[in-house]
């Protein structure tokens, strides 16, 4: 366990991916009450990253032209 | 100075083109570029990325070709035959090398193919493929940046495509022109701005199918050149399955389709993920209910668990204290039997032993002891005559100090004491 849990992920692919290798290690029935209950923490901490993502994709679809958002920089 | 001449300049401009006109006649493939008519002759220049030539064609031998209406424009790819001529001027006109046209025609798939084959050889060998293979491409990108006609079936497949994948990010569209080679330019500056926006994670460049002079665009190897040092993931979907365009190559990945290009640029299906997503929150708090629950039932069981454990125990242990107080009254009871028994053994074997002949010298040194002890007993000394002074508790007094000390003394003789005071 050598990621700390309240560090934010890094992509959500890298946090989907130890959400996966969470499951598994619960899966396996190996982790003892202690790491299961970090598991598990840190599993929700994932969840609620992937699913804030997830929500940024989600509110509809923004269109924005090249030209415009560059004229827009200009008079900024 | 030791070189020829000086010669008459028109003479030598005559034999310059003498000498240019005896050279080969030869094909060339490139892009029309500054097409202008004149009454007699038509201009332009035949131009690729790497260099230009420029042309001209009889205004009669450019009829007879009966090309199709509209085929010769700029930015066409063509293929034109003719030689190295040179124009000596006149007293109106300058003078000028030009290429002169014989024939003239619009590039063949063909001719393109090789000259694409080339390319992609010459960039291949440069390890130019390779660039963007090796970016890595975000799973769910929040903002995605597309190249495309503003007017067009890509567009609209695209977004469709990102829909079915459920995502409903920011896409910033940079609009360009996506026919012919004149296009390739303003696609890579689009590429460019699009790279330079902060946001930008991924890049999908597309266009609907055409013919490979309509791609050309995407060959064309200055443009190709920039997408494949690009630090952005470019995707790119041009044409359809057959077509395989230069872009293709250079490209993170080649997509057939602009639906595709959606599925590339985000890989995660995002309605499949959302749905992951809950069962695996669903399955963390499961796992964390379970790895407590069932512990704390064992818990439960283990607290329950004391109490019945010492009722065992103490039953247990009373039996055995039983067990125990009962063995050792058995052993006493067992060892006294025993104790007797040896006596008996012990008495039985005194009582052979005197009743044996083996015993009679022992008998007899028994005797002689018990002689010898009965001589030393004070009765003897008694019987013959002595007497024996004794305090009252029959300790014996053995001086006259003793005697005078103790308030009485018995006189002891062999059939009895007396009692003695003094006087």
């Amino acid at each position: 366990m050598a990621e700390s849990a309240s560090e934010k992920p890094e992509s959500y692919e890298a946090a989907v991916e130890r959400l996966e290798q969470i499951i598994d290690r619960l899966d396996s029935g190996q982790a003892g009450l202690r790491e299961t209950l970090e598991l598990c923490r840190e599993g929700r901490e994932l969840v609620t990253y992937c699913s804030a993502e997830l929500d940024a994709v989600s509110e509809g679809l923004e269109e924005l032209k090249l030209d415009e958002l560059a004229a827009k920089l200009e008079r900024a | 100075m030791d070189l020829p001449g000086p010669f008459a300049v028109g003479r030598y401009a005559r034999t310059l083109r003498e000498e240019l006109r005896k050279r080969a006649r030869v094909q060339l493939i490139g892009e029309i570029t500054g097409l202008r008519h004149t009454q007699k002759q038509s201009y332009f220049e035949l131009r690729d990325a790497e260099g230009a030539v420029p042309c001209t064609i009889w205004a009669n031998e450019l009829a007879a070709l009966e090309l199709p209406e509209g085929a010769l424009r700029d930015g066409a790819e063509f293929v034109a035959v003719g030689g190295p001529d040179y124009f000596i001027g006149s007293a109106a006109s300058s003078p000028a090398f030009s290429f002169r046209v014989t024939h003239l025609r619009l590039a063949g798939e063909g001719d393109l193919l090789a000259r694409l084959e080339a390319l992609r050889k010459q960039l291949r060998s440069e390890g130019l493929f390779e660039l963007q293979k090796q970016l890595a491409r975000p799973r769910l990108p929040r903002t995605i940046g597309v190249v495309t006609a503003e007017r067009g079936a890509a567009r609209r497949d695209l977004l469709a495509g990102l829909e079915r994948r459920g995502w409903a990010g920011r896409v910033i569209w940079a609009f360009a022109p996506v026919q012919d080679r004149r296009a390739a330019p303003a696609i890579g500056a689009a590429i460019q701005d699009l790279a330079a926006t902060p946001e930008v994670e991924t890049i999908v460049v597309t266009r609907g199918g055409g013919s490979l002079a309509d791609l050309w665009a995407f060959c064309d190897e200055t443009l190709c050149r920039t997408v494949a040092m690009l630090r952005v993931p470019v995707i790119s979907a041009v044409g359809h399955e057959r077509d395989s365009t230069l872009i293709d190559d250079v490209a993170a990945v080649a997509c057939s389709t602009p639906t595709h290009a959606a599925e590339a640029a985000v890989p995660l299906d995002c309605n499949a993920a959302r749905e992951a997503l809950g069962r695996d929150a669903v399955g963390l708090r499961r796992a964390a209910e379970r790895a407590v629950g069932s512990r704390s039932r064992h818990l439960v069981s283990l607290a329950r668990g004391p109490a019945r454990a010492l009722r065992r125990e103490r039953g247990a242990l009373n039996q055995k204290t039983r067990e125990i107080r009962a063995a050792s009254e058995r052993g006493l009871a067992e060892r006294r039997a025993f104790q007797r028994r040896l006596a008996t053994v012990v008495l039985a074997r005194a009582a052979r032993r005197a009743a044996g002949a083996e015993a009679d010298s022992s008998r007899e040194a028994l005797h002689r002891a018990a002689v010898a002890l009965r001589a030393h007993e004070p009765e003897r000394t008694l019987e013959r005559g002595y007497a024996l002074a004794e305090a009252p508790d029959g300790e014996p007094l053995t001086s006259a100090a003793a005697a005078r000390a103790a308030d009485e003394i018995n006189l002891r003789f062999s059939d009895g004491r007396i009692r003695v005071r003094e006087a």
